[in-house]
């Protein structure tokens, strides 16, 4: 059996096919095919907050990309180009706290990245071309903004991606304190682009999209920890 | 865990949000609803290598509405309206067989009803207006047959068997919505105990051999009358607090 990842996911307006504009859950399906090639089953997780009693059924949690997260979860008013999802905000956070408790091996993507952060403690830049004074984080809609990142060269995430650091990003929201976590990446103007937390089991958030190459250093990480997972619980039984 | 864990089948679909357009796993959010406001928590469950290994994990399993199934699976050619997506298909199959042989609770939902008698050995008709020469089984999308001042067009009744495990769930008679222009032929495995009495076309099937496993030709989720998923969620729970 393969270990199970649930994938954190959108509610939108969607239209395909006869349909339009019908309330829709869904991911992208790069992210679904990066967990399958990887080696894991994926599961996809509507929002829903009443608990995080799924978390029970499954070996890895793969928090995914989106729009912003209420700036009301680490303290600040919404700013003029912040967009968020307060209705997704509650389901993810429900999660995400449930799979710390549990020791869950937990990926964040860009969205994920700034989730880990905030119940960490800490902050978000709500508009980075206001901080950094450019766009390279996100060069236009549906364009990539390809960087280098720097690594901490004893970081689990330097041992992951080895000799190509090149990344591509897509975000103008970053990480201004990320709180109890380990900033263990970074771009080149100095903006945190990986975040890890080295007293759990797997805890890493990255800000750029590794679902878009399907990047087997990555998720295989993910996939390898939640077999470890996987194989704990069965010894439990 | 408290409550059962259902799986509800979905698929890849190239969708437009806005001005973006993307390949997405995704389903139509009143399944979701549909399956937490009966007592469940809803995964979606993608089209996948060939496993069926989720399936462990699974309390029950909803088959969810879609694109026509390819003929070929019951050896037919293929009717001009007839659009298929076989790796939805073969994906799904398997998945149903599976859980068919480890009596997971399941309910079909229109494609997914159609699947249980394709999946068992029975057939489709690829075109109901070729055999019935009317389209009052396949409302426009995006209405609500059933909303007051709704046309009768997308509507109708069924009459259901007396003595099925349906009857117990619906009575002896019900009102549904019809989004479909595919209907069983032959049921293969399932038992068909329900019609259109307007045409005969199958609207209910059920197998006689498992605890649970239930199909319907309507759209349940769109409706308020939710007794299809309810049943669901309780034999879902049932089989889990069984199995623990």
């Amino acid at each position: 059996m393969r270990p199970i990842i649930g994938i954190t996911s959108y509610v939108l307006p969607a239209s395909w096919g006869v349909w339009t504009d019908l309330p829709t859950a869904l991911v992208p399906h790069d992210y679904t095919e990066a967990v399958r090639l990887a080696g894991g089953r994926a599961v996809v997780l509507p929002p829903d907050d009443l608990d995080a009693d799924v978390l029970d059924r499954i070996d890895g949690l793969l928090l995914a990309g989106g729009a912003d997260l209420h700036p009301s979860l680490y303290g600040q008013e919404p700013g003029p180009y912040t967009v968020a999802q307060p209705d997704r905000d509650a389901g993810e956070l429900t999660l995400l706290r449930g799979a710390l408790d549990r020791d869950l091996p937990i990926l964040g993507v860009c969205r994920g990245m700034q989730l880990l952060t905030v119940v960490a403690g800490g902050t978000l830049h709500q508009h980075l071309p206001d901080t950094l004074g450019h766009e390279k984080h996100r060069p236009g809609p549906g364009v990539y903004g390809s960087q280098q990142v720097l690594l901490d060269p004893e970081s689990r995430i330097a041992a992951l991606m080895g000799d190509d650091l090149t990344i591509n990003c897509f975000h103008h929201q970053g990480v201004a304190d990320p709180g109890s976590l380990t900033v263990t990446g970074r771009a080149t103007d100095g903006l945190p682009e990986v975040v890890e937390d080295p007293e759990r089991r797997f805890v890493l958030g990255v800000q750029w999209h590794p679902e878009v190459s399907r990047d087997r250093r990555l998720f295989g990480a993910l996939v390898a920890a939640a077999s470890k997972e996987l194989t704990q619980a069965c010894a439990d039984r | 865990m408290r409550r059962p864990l259902i799986g509800l089948t979905a698929y890849a679909e190239q969708i437009h949000h806005g001005r973006n357009d993307l390949m997405a796993a995704m389903l139509p959010m009143n399944y979701v609803k549909a399956v937490h406001a009966t007592g469940g928590r809803a995964v979606l469950i993608t089209p996948d290598d060939p496993g069926t290994d989720v399936l462990e994990s699974l309390d029950g399993i909803v088959f969810c509405g879609g694109g026509d199934i390819d003929p070929a699976n019951w050896g037919a050619p293929r009717h001009p309206a007839t659009e298929v997506d076989t790796v939805r298909d073969t994906s799904e199959l398997m998945l149903m067989r599976a859980a068919l042989e480890a009596g997971l609770p399941m309910l079909g939902v229109c494609r997914g009803m159609q699947l249980m008698a394709v999946a068992t050995g029975g057939s489709l008709h690829q075109h109901l207006p070729d055999l019935v020469g009317h389209e009052r089984h396949r409302a426009a999308a995006g209405t609500d047959p059933l909303a007051a001042g709704a046309s009768d067009y997308g509507r109708h009744d069924v009459v259901v068997e007396e003595g099925s495990a349906a009857h117990r769930l619906f009575g002896r008679t019900l009102t549904v919505n019809s989004f479909h222009h595919q209907a069983i032929a032959d049921p293969g495995e399932f038992l068909p105990v329900g019609w259109c009495p307007d045409d005969q076309v199958i609207e209910i099937v059920e197998h006689p051999g498992r605890s649970f496993a239930l199909g319907v030709q309507w759209h349940p989720e769109r409706t308020s009358d939710l007794r299809a998923f309810a049943a669901l969620a309780e034999a879902s729970a049932r089989a889990r607090a069984v199995a623990a």
